[in-house]
């Protein structure tokens, strides 16, 4: 799908993957496979930023991918704070950037 | 409330070889994990483990979790996923949130395999999307196939360090630098050796000043400390990257432990906040055992051996087995653990300076500052000896609990001995008939097949070989030393792969014959 993805690895061979589906990031299409965490598909399409910080609006993005540290938690479906490097990919899902808590941009 | 003879907490090595245990001797078991899937961490792990048979060493660690659910499978064993312990209360009343939903259920007997957290560092710059743990890069590489970035800096020299730099340049990354604030490499000097003769150079005593980026990483900064661990001004060295990995250690998770009211202490030894236990895992707590990681950091190996000894000893504490078969079992796994705490890298001897192996040879200071053996340091190892004709250069220089080489040579020309941390040496008048599998089978990739002569002045070399693409016969290409800096001009002659390998690759490489003894590694010229 990008280079980001690999193709083919030297010892897991090539990684059998879900259904490759379609969803949202902040309205924009992207694909991704379904099944996978949300976050993975995120980083395979170079997308970084997952949210900025409530007080300073800074970006924040992966960073433990094991559902421990919340730094990726982002509005996904509407629900805010979801942990995208543990909540798995579905068809159509609406994607959203986080700021503090919520999906509207910071007036600046 | 639904009550279990025995509840575990953890579905990773220890919890699901401490079910196994359990259920083998009829207890209802229950194992409650937060993640997706079972396994822990050993379905990252795609390198071949250390130890001997019975640690089911130079088998893959993905591939020991397989057996491991098989194995749980076959037992009976019960394990419920996205199931978060979240409290751990008097006679062992265990409260457990499952999707929103939150359950009671009552064990009699209780066994805490929670495993470890990753420890971070903080510098400015640190909370920049692109900075990311080490077990992170592990799991998008590793379960998820993606890769964490172009170009990476790793922070950290300890195993999860070494072994990520290369599980890293296997998907396709490139590892920039391996840079650590500690004056010696932390983890085994092999792990390190095969990073260093890819290339990549290594910052002891260096650690980062920033991380560039206003969106995410954009490059890095780093500088050579002081003794006190101060930057040295005019020392700073930049790095274009895009993904900085922190690898700087472990800490045990025994929050329900603590809050359970188990006796606890702070013992650096063992990673941070660990619970007082016996060597068998029991706790201050009646009923209440600890198994892996979560009594102090060490790896898988050791977590599966704990895990079958708590399970064991809860059985006996429920009187599901009695005294004599749980005294005859946890012997034979004590024995097994304690050759995994042999040698240099044994928990007592964290952060010691050692500076002679156990047969009373130099440890190579190079190895500990650069990450690899100096060509003038080499040849004092008993591995490394000289012939005509085809014959193993083990490069295996410190103490650590290995020994798959020894059997894996059907000629019997590599000796270990009984004590599993000695070095290997050759056997004299032994016969090398070339078949590669003591280059395939050593978990630390520090076997090499030498023809020092071949008679028209070049030399082979026969190395292993894990990334892709895997080159071909008659590729040209240079081959690299220990250092990963070029040695010469080399050519493909030979590539083996064979199941048996298990997917270790063996390159044979031809160059002139005064670089056989330097030549290690090769890359192809585009």
């Amino acid at each position: 799908m990008t280079e980001r993805r690999i193709e083919e690895h030297p010892i897991l061979g090539v990684q059998e993957k879900g259904k490759k589906i379609t969803f949202t990031f902040d309205g924009k299409e992207v694909e991704g496979y379904e099944g996978e965490p949300i976050a993975a598909a995120l980083k395979a399409a170079g997308l970084m930023v997952h949210r900025y910080t409530k007080k300073e609006h800074k970006p924040r993005g992966i960073f433990c991918a094991i559902g421990r540290c919340t730094d990726c938690v982002m509005v996904v479906d509407g629900v805010p704070n979801v942990r995208t490097c543990i909540t798995p990919l579905k068809e159509g899902m609406d994607v959203k950037t986080q700021y503090g808590a919520s999906d509207k941009p910071f007036d600046v | 409330m639904k009550r279990y003879d025995l509840i575990i907490v953890g579905a990773g090595p220890s919890g699901l070889s401490a079910a196994v245990e359990a259920a083998k001797r009829g207890m209802e078991v229950v194992v409650f994990d937060e993640n997706e899937k079972p396994g822990g961490q050993l379905f990252k792990q795609i390198h071949k483990f250390f130890g001997s048979k019975e640690h089911r060493a130079k088998v893959r660690g993905f591939n020991i979790g397989k057996q491991l659910l098989e194995e749980a499978a076959e037992a009976g064993v019960k394990v419920v996923l996205n199931a978060t312990v979240i409290g751990l209360y008097q006679d062992k009343e265990v409260v457990v949130k499952i999707g929103e939903e939150i359950h009671h259920y009552k064990g009699d007997s209780v066994i805490i395999a929670t495993g470890a957290a990753e420890n971070m560092v903080t510098f400015p710059g640190w909370t920049l999307p692109g900075v990311i743990g080490a077990g992170a890069a592990q799991t998008m590489m590793n379960l998820h196939g993606v890769k964490p970035g172009k170009k990476v800096l790793m922070l950290g020299s300890g195993n999860v360090g070494l072994v990520v730099s290369f599980q890293l340049m296997q998907c396709g990354c490139e590892v920039v630098a391996l840079v650590d604030a500690a004056t010696r490499v932390g983890g085994y000097g092999v792990h390190a050796a095969k990073v260093a003769r890819t290339g990549v150079p290594f910052y002891l005593s260096h650690t980062i000043v920033e991380a560039e980026g206003d969106e995410c990483v954009t490059g890095v900064t780093i500088a050579e400390v002081d003794s006190s661990f101060k930057f040295i001004p005019g020392t700073e060295k930049h790095f274009d990257v895009d993904t900085i990995c922190l690898a700087v250690g472990l800490s045990p998770m025994s929050q329900l432990l603590k809050m359970a009211g188990a006796k606890m202490e702070d013992n650096p030894k063992r990673g941070g906040q660990v619970p007082i236990c016996d060597e068998y895992g029991r706790t201050s707590l009646p009923g209440v055992f600890v198994a892996g990681d979560v009594s102090g950091i060490e790896e898988a190996s050791s977590a599966m051996i704990e895990g079958r000894m708590a399970g064991i000893v809860a059985a006996e504490y429920l009187g599901y087995t009695d005294e004599d078969d749980m005294n005859r079992n946890v012997e034979s796994l004590e024995k097994a653990l304690d050759g995994l705490r042999q040698g240099m890298f044994a928990p007592e001897n964290r952060g010691k300076l050692v500076e002679k192996t156990e047969e009373g040879i130099d440890v190579s200071m190079n190895l500990l500052k650069k990450g690899y053996v100096a060509d003038d340091e080499i040849e004092r190892y008993p591995g490394v000896t000289h012939k005509v004709g085809i014959h193993p250069v083990m490069e295996c220089t410190q103490n650590i609990p290995c020994n798959p080489c020894q059997d894996a040579c059907p000629k019997k020309c590599i000796s270990i001995g009984d004590n599993i941390t000695s070095l290997p040496i050759v056997v004299p008048e032994s016969e090398c008939i070339n078949c590669g599998m003591c280059v395939a089978s050593c978990s630390g990739q520090a076997i090499f097949l030498v023809d020092e002569d071949c008679g028209d002045g070049t030399a082979t070399v026969t190395l292993p070989y894990e990334f892709l693409p895997l080159p071909k016969e008659g590729a040209k290409g240079i081959a690299l030393g220990r250092n990963g800096k070029k040695v010469c001009d080399a050519e493909v002659v030979n590539v083996r792969s064979a199941k048996a390998f298990d997917k270790t690759n063996l390159l044979t490489m031809r160059v002139p014959k005064e670089y056989a003894m330097k030549a290690r590694f090769f890359r192809a010229t585009v």
